[in-house]
């Protein structure tokens, strides 16, 4: 079998053991507090979001009040609605989509989703405009502290999306919207 | 198969594309400059990738073997492939068992290097890229000419006209938010539709049984979340050991590819979605060969980010298909050699081991070392042009010996000044090809020194 042919091909030449060498002390990035909250505002507008702060009980009625026909995934009735076995073409209508965000990352801006937070796992990214809503206190400085934060181990499928998708693949020109959500805006409370 | 100096001339013709290429690719690094440059531990990172990937790679059985234990008690299906032959019979087995019609495949620069997409054609199957640049070199037949920008050689004039003829765009429309719009509207319809998704992977995670894949448009995502059956494609390098050190590699791997701070999506897949099958494919094609090798095994550690392509001096202006190789610039001038020593036995001359390439290479790999180290194999395996050979030799006689060396400059001098063109820059003169000869002194550095050093005392 190529399983025991490609393992046997290794064994025979992989190299002397190798120790990694954790030794090197990678430092944090110092910020705190307000300091991680500056830093994710500034990288989500770099990454072509909009963040709207907000004080905790604000969040709904701007959203009701900005959109119309959104909906609202951090609500359990909704989910129900669009689980798995949900039609891809009602899914293709989505307009706007909220989904509360379990933790943002300050060094560039990326918010971390997983199948607890989702309907049908296409949810996010078949929406036209996707909403998070995060809590200031929620966001973690680099991806490092980001990866210690979770367990892969807790979810079938996980994302960070940081930002509208894009696409500079005609003349480098950026363009926004290439096959996910054309806009994001986080609403920070 | 023709040299890269050949189908250099060819890129070379179009002085004005040549320009936009160099400068565009050059922004590139520099934006990589800046961000890399905004985190002050970027050294510490780099270092810290190097040894993640070098220990990945010394127990490299062990972690693929966790990867399919963890990834089989997840729901998974693991499947191995020695090589480009075997992975594209697995693959069409997959398609064959699932009763699969309409394919989706986001970027893989795995299924490129196997094939993939002429054998399932010749077998009556499409396999529509969604990655746009791909989809753009997939309508005009052409190949990738960058890892990470795969349709960096064109303009958005060829684009529209491309567009126009196969999507039926406005004729002469190359507003790229116009181009971008209609290939949105187009793949939306193949997703929808699609029954499998083929992805590549940029990270596979011993520990968790989990594979990462990273983009900025969202078409891994939409393919493989819309479609019953998804396919991910990894080579056996793409290994690492545990979920944190994600941590590490996802700090680098955006900002040197593209100067982003992380790509747009950062997705992990683990468990197929409720009633789906979910597959991971693993391939050898030729890797093993080089674990454990004194000179070229670093170069398994690559993460595909292709920074050495923006900043390589010959790359930005030869144009990735100058290469003729799956892989373009600096990093597939190594791993070329490795598949098939005689076919790509010119691409490791074609750098001028500025050592720019090592400079930026995320996971310290020293790739202007292992050019000069395959430089030297393929001239002694006698691989390289006699002429070349034949030269070399002469240049070891002369320079190696004192008055060998004295009469030489001697002679060279006076021919330089009194032979008459046509005779100087015969065809076997390859420097004067494209450059003029220097303008020779009236004597060596030596006799000057000499000189010097008389009239001071």
């Amino acid at each position: 079998m190529s399983k025991e042919e490609i393992l046997a091909s290794i064994r025979k030449r992989k190299g002397a053991t190798v120790e990694v060498q954790n030794t090197v002390q990678i430092q944090a990035s110092g910020w705190g507090g307000t300091e991680l909250r500056k830093q994710f505002i500034e990288n989500l507008k770099a990454a072509g979001a909009e963040v709207v702060c907000l004080k905790k009980e604000e969040v709904d009625p701007y959203i009701a009040s900005t959109w119309e026909n959104v909906l609202d995934f951090s609500q359990p009735e909704v989910m129900t609605e669009y689980t798995a076995t949900c039609p891809l073409e009602k899914l293709n209508k989505i307009e706007q989509a909220v989904f509360r965000g379990n933790f943002g990352v300050a060094e560039n801006g990326a918010i971390w989703l997983e199948d607890k937070d989702l309907p049908h796992r296409i949810a996010p990214f078949i929406a036209q405009h996707l909403i998070f809503k995060l809590d200031t206190n929620e966001i973690v400085a680099t991806m490092q502290d980001a990866y210690r934060r979770m367990d892969l181990k807790d979810t079938g499928f996980g994302v960070f999306i940081s930002g509208p998708s894009k696409t500079a693949d005609i003349e480098q020109s950026l363009v926004y919207g290439a096959h996910g959500a054309k806009e994001l805006t986080v609403c920070l409370t | 198969m023709m040299s890269h100096a050949c189908k250099a001339k060819q890129f070379l013709a179009n002085e004005s594309r040549v320009d936009w290429h160099n400068r565009t690719l050059w922004l590139v690094r520099q934006k990589r400059d800046r961000v890399a440059a905004a985190v002050p531990e970027w050294e510490h990172l780099r270092e810290q990738a190097a040894s993640i990937k070098k220990e990945a790679l010394a127990n490299l059985d062990v972690y693929l073997e966790q990867l399919e234990t963890e990834a089989t008690r997840n729901g998974v299906t693991v499947l191995w492939a020695k090589d480009a032959g075997e992975f594209n019979r697995i693959i069409l087995h997959i398609i064959q068992k699932h009763g699969v019609k309409n394919i989706v495949k986001s970027k893989s620069m795995l299924t490129e290097e196997c094939g993939l997409n002429p054998f399932l054609h010749d077998r009556g199957i499409e396999v529509v890229d969604t990655d746009l640049g791909e989809r753009i070199i997939q309508f005009r037949k052409e190949t990738p000419s960058h890892i990470v920008l795969p349709a960096i050689h064109l303009k958005k004039e060829e684009i529209g006209e491309t567009f126009h003829e196969k999507l039926n765009t406005e004729k002469g429309a190359s507003d790229p938010t116009y181009l971008t719009q209609a290939a949105r509207r187009h793949l939306r319809e193949k997703f929808l539709a699609a029954d499998m998704a083929l992805t590549g992977v940029n990270f596979a995670v011993a520990e968790t049984g989990t594979v990462v894949v990273c983009t900025n448009e969202g078409n891994a995502d939409m393919g493989v979340h819309a479609a019953p059956v998804q396919v991910h494609c990894m080579g056996i390098e793409k290994i690492v050991p545990k979920q944190d050190d994600l941590g590490i590699f996802t700090r680098l791997l955006a900002r040197n590819a593209t100067g982003q701070a992380v790509t747009t999506y950062t997705s992990h897949y683990r468990k197929p979605k409720p009633g789906g099958a979910m597959y991971i494919v693993i391939v050898d094609n030729g890797r093993s060969n080089y674990l454990g090798h004194p000179k070229y095994s670093d170069s398994l550690k690559c993460i595909r980010c292709g920074g050495c392509m923006n900043t390589c001096p010959v790359y930005r202006r030869s144009g990735g298909h100058s290469y003729g190789y799956v892989i373009p610039g600096p990093i597939g001038s190594i791993l070329a050699p490795q598949k098939e020593a005689q076919k790509y036995r010119d691409l490791p001359f074609a750098s001028s081991l500025c050592g720019s390439c090592s400079n930026v290479c995320p996971v310290k790999i020293a790739i202007h070392e292992q050019l000069y180290f395959w430089r030297q194999d393929l001239t002694q395996q006698k691989r390289t042009s006699f002429l070349k050979r034949f030269s070399m030799k002469v240049a070891g006689f002369l320079l190696s010996e004192n008055t060998r060396y004295n009469l030489t400059g001697i002679l060279v001098r006076w021919a330089l000044r009194y032979l008459p063109h046509g005779l100087l820059y015969l065809p076997f003169n390859a420097w004067g090809r494209g450059r003029e000869l220097p303008v020779p002194p009236r004597q060596s550095f030596k006799q000057w020194y000499e000189g010097r050093k008389k009239t001071k005392n």
